[in-house]
């Protein structure tokens, strides 16, 4: 979620030294045109140079209205990823408060979730990797899931929407229902 | 305006057209007030991409993102007092979500005279940076006759108008970088009133100092 909000900001800095670079090419045309205009007089060449200009300028006012438009989408999506990160959170709580998680449980289970291995989490509390590994298999149990790896898939599963291609879902239906 | 848009939150960091204007500018206003030869091709070019920087900027605070745009940050010379006057007595002036008054005024400031450096500079320019530097490659050939023609003997008001022309292109130049250095001490300023760094979201911003 963090490299595409920033990958978006990098396109949109990419957009703003393009408007700049064109805005530069603008008032150097403009300027040379104007410079011609003034020794030469008007004729077709002059004509074609107005349209020209009136183009770059019409480029850089659209671009700038565009550029906009990117920027407050951007942070509408930064606000909606905080908003579901927060729900998210909230309804890993319930849930764990749903199992009867112990407290000591929950925090292992919000490590787990966040992609910690067993050695990581037992340093992070302080505790031993046995004492983990233990609570690891209580949260299972309580859970009603096999592993690391169905733990996991029990909350990001709802947050999938999309329907499952027509050959996988026969088997994915059938694990499904021996879970739950 | 009824309301005041421009109390709330501080920006985190500015849009990349803010940043990239405003060291644009810090760099074009350097280059030619302390490096380059006024008159020189180089001189004349920089001073165009100042006139697109400026230009790029004015249309970005008429259709920009909320907090760049030129009603976020009326001119206001009366709450800018105010504000000066609460940094003085220490008493912690709200924060503002675009410049604060006091800046708003800077900013227009610094504006208004770069528009005038440049108007000045280009009723000074004979022909554009292009012909300029086709000139100066003649001349570096050894062919001096272009010299003559650009400058032909000048009527009596013509010299003066070009005297006062110049006279006030580096008068306000001055004044610009006096207002630079002006700019760059309130901010030193008000970061330590504020208790907030206003330098970062200048750069990348508090996020991008963080990680």
């Amino acid at each position: 979620m963090k490299s595409f909000t920033t990958r978006q900001g990098r396109q949109s800095t990419a957009l703003a030294i393009f408007l700049l670079v064109q805005t530069v090419a603008a008032v150097f045309f403009v300027g040379d045109s104007v410079g011609d205009l003034l020794s030469d007089g008007t004729g077709a060449h002059s004509m074609f140079e107005v349209l020209v200009a009136v183009a770059l300028v019409l480029g850089i006012g659209f671009g700038l209205i565009g550029l906009r438009r990117t920027l407050i989408t951007m942070r509408a999506q930064e606000q909606t990823i905080a908003a579901a990160s927060g729900d998210l959170a909230r309804v890993i709580d319930d849930q764990f408060g749903a199992w009867g998680l112990t407290p000591a449980e929950r925090d292992v289970g919000f490590l787990a979730l966040k992609g910690l291995d067993v050695a990581e989490i037992a340093k992070l509390r302080e505790a031993a990797a046995g004492t983990v590994r233990a609570q690891l298999t209580h949260i299972y149990a309580k859970a009603g899931v096999s592993g690391r790896a169905q733990f996991a898939a029990f909350f990001v599963e709802d947050l999938l929407a999309a329907p499952l291609p027509a050959a996988t879902q026969a088997g994915r239906l059938a694990s499904i229902e021996t879970r739950r | 305006m009824g309301r005041t848009p421009n109390v709330g939150p501080p920006v985190a960091l500015w849009d990349p057209l803010v940043r990239i204007s405003h060291w644009g500018i810090a760099i074009v206003v350097i280059a030619n007030a302390l490096i380059t030869r006024g008159g020189s091709a180089l001189h004349v070019g920089i001073g165009w991409a100042a006139l697109a920087l400026l230009i790029l900027r004015i249309g970005w605070g008429l259709v920009g993102v909320p907090e760049a745009r030129f009603s976020a940050f009326p001119p206001h010379p009366r709450a800018a007092l105010a504000h000066l006057r609460s940094l003085l007595t220490g008493t912690a002036p709200p924060h503002y979500r675009s410049h604060n008054p006091a800046g708003a005024i800077m900013v227009y400031s610094l504006w208004g005279t770069l528009a005038l450096v440049i108007a000045t500079g280009l009723m000074m320019t004979t022909a554009s940076p292009l012909k300029l530097a086709e000139q100066e490659a003649i001349v570096a050939s050894g062919d001096w006759s272009t010299l003559v023609t650009a400058h032909q003997p000048t009527e009596d008001t013509d010299n003066t108008y070009r005297k006062l022309v110049g006279g006030v292109h580096n008068v306000a130049a001055n004044l610009m970088l006096l207002l630079a250095v002006l700019h760059v001490g309130g901010v030193i300023v008000e970061s330590r009133a504020m208790r907030r760094n206003l330098v970062a979201p200048m750069i990348a911003g508090h996020r991008g100092r963080r990680e």
